[in-house]
């Protein structure tokens, strides 16, 4: 794949997790800022980095696999990793909604 | 990463609770207890007994279940023993209830009840505090909210021991002098390290995690919350050496549980001015019901600490005393109980039920698993009633005290349909209640396939 192509998969992965809401503030959690980054491999191996809004929030691992399982049917990827992250800690300023 | 999970039984804790709530006002309600007898009588120790340990004990255990993990980023430690420690409560209290009923001359019960019931409550509240203390112990240095829940263990611990200490005593199965002196004059260290030390102090250490996360306040730890830490810690130890001072005999208790008020007083204040800083720097503009509602049972936490640090209505004995106590147990804690229930059981309910399918098929927020509009109407009654229960009681006008507390008890029923509404998925909207493979949840019993 190229670059272009490995990019437009980027915006296909963040526009999917547009689907995926914040149980608690109920907005999606790109707009949120807890997708840190997005990035997809030649081959079609796609890795996130994302966060949730509190360190050892119950909804975390359901997060988590919710992005999997999202990433994972957008057209162009292969194979899905998702990490977890508090570096940095999310705060309200990182929203963009 | 995180490695907080659902906790199993929270929901049968919180499902007992409310059903010893219900009991408790029920039992006021119909004349049970004081002020309709001696504030020292088996029937008002029976009835403070349910609403202590039946309704906020078991409530808070089952809160601390859920969320000690969160406080400390890991897993629960022990989850397997939640449930015979429930059972094991429950049964305690039942007989401490049933011994009690005995001292009052209620046929059938025996007075040995009661400290078969104290050893039940003293094994199930181990169980408990291995779990939690377990789960802290393996997650140091404690974050300054878990070192509150570390206190409040602490001084669960010491409000057992010396609650077996009167049952063996009341019961006629020990005479000794010390445990007698105990009994004498220990019963308000008793009920100030349970309502104070364990209860409040917990739900502080808490609130200081749940609620920057609830309205999106910045969650860093201040110096006025480490005074709140180490202040309300001295008022705690010097109320325990109180407790070491009448078994040894000492008389002098009375200048370190002064000492001790004006302590709790203080760290009340630096609590209040945190509270008072998190609601303005908060970046949700409009908070939900439950931060509103919780907000109520902090004014009464206010209003009865420095009620009872005015000599006007600390010195006063009978009603004036009991109406402190009173706005204490229900205005704060049992409000802040509720609040608190309001938002954590659709929470609960919503990661049962949609967090299995986020990412597969759209889900509601858990703020449509609630009507607001109406639950907030219940809780305006319920502090309403509290309010006017406990002028009431200044007032020593028993018939009011009773319309009061029948008013709180209809507010109570309609906050706890509320919950078994949210928990039903009533209020969300088709077709969205159950898309296809979420799970259905069950009213109390625990879910079906949990994250251990």
């Amino acid at each position: 794949m190229s670059e272009a192509m490995n990019a437009s998969v980027c915006d296909a992965i963040r526009e999917a997790l547009r689907m995926i809401i914040d149980p608690e503030l109920g907005h999606n959690i790109v707009d949120l800022g807890l997708i840190y980054d997005v990035s997809v491999e030649d081959g079609g191996v796609a890795h996130v980095t994302m966060t949730t809004t509190t360190r050892g929030c119950p909804a975390s691992e359901y997060l988590k696999e919710a992005v999997r399982n999202c990433v994972w049917y957008v057209p162009g990827v292969e194979f899905a990793e998702i990490r977890l992250t508090y570096e940095p800690p999310w705060t309200p300023e990182m929203m963009s909604a | 990463m995180s490695d907080a999970t659902l906790s199993k039984w929270t929901m049968s804790y919180f499902t007992a609770a409310c059903l010893f709530l219900v009991i408790g006002q029920g039992m006021m309600v119909s004349g049970y207890g004081y002020p309709f007898a001696d504030v020292g009588a088996p029937a008002t120790l029976a009835l403070v007994h349910i609403l202590a340990i039946g309704w906020l004990g078991l409530l808070m255990v089952g809160a601390l279940l859920q969320f000690v993990p969160v406080l400390v980023t890991a897993s629960l430690r022990g989850g397997r023993l939640a449930l015979p420690a429930l059972l094991l409560l429950i049964a305690g209290l039942l007989l401490l209830v049933g011994g009690f009923a005995a001292v009052a001359g209620t046929e059938g019960m025996a007075p040995g009840m009661l400290p078969f019931g104290a050893l039940f409550l003293a094994i199930g509240f181990g169980l408990v505090t291995i779990m939690l203390a377990a789960t802290l112990a393996a997650a140091r240095p404690l974050p300054l909210p878990a070192r509150f829940v570390a206190v409040g263990l602490i001084a669960s611990s010491v409000t057992i021991l010396l609650g077996g200490t009167f049952t063996l005593v009341l019961s006629g199965a020990v005479a000794n002098d010390a445990a007698i002196a105990l009994l004498l004059k220990g019963v308000p260290l008793h009920a100030a390290l349970g309502l104070a030390g364990w209860l409040t102090f917990t739900a502080i250490g808490v609130s200081y995690r749940l609620l920057p996360m609830f309205m999106l306040a910045p969650d860093c730890t201040r110096a006025t919350s480490k005074a709140v830490w180490w202040t309300g810690v001295a008022a705690l130890a010097l109320v325990a050496a109180c407790v070491v001072s009448i078994a040894t005999g000492s008389a002098a208790v009375k200048l370190p549980l002064s000492l001790a008020a004006l302590l709790a007083a203080v760290a009340t204040l630096f609590y209040s001015a945190d509270l008072v800083r998190l609601f303005r720097e908060r970046r949700r503009k409009t908070v939900e019901l439950n931060i509103r509602a919780s907000y109520a049972a902090f004014a009464a936490l206010f209003v009865s600490v420095v009620m009872f640090a005015l000599p006007v209505t600390s010195s006063a004995d009978g009603e004036g005393a009991a109406a402190v106590v009173y706005l204490f147990v229900f205005g704060w804690l049992t409000g802040l109980g509720l609040a608190q229930l309001y938002k954590i059981v659709p929470f609960l309910t919503w990661l049962e039920c949609y967090g299995p399918v986020l990412g597969r098929a759209a889900v509601p927020r858990v703020q449509d698993l609630v009507e607001e509009k109406r639950a907030s109407r219940w809780f305006c009654l319920y502090y309403g009633a509290v309010a006017a229960a406990t002028f009431s009681l200044f007032a020593e006008s028993p018939t009011a005290f009773r319309i009061a507390l029948l008013a709180q008890l209809c507010a109570t029923v309609g906050l706890i349909v509320e919950l078994v509404r949210a928990r039903i998925l009533s209020s969300v909207a088709a077709p969205m209640p159950f898309p296809a493979g979420a799970p259905r949840p069950r009213l109390f019993l625990p879910i079906s396939r949990p994250q251990e």
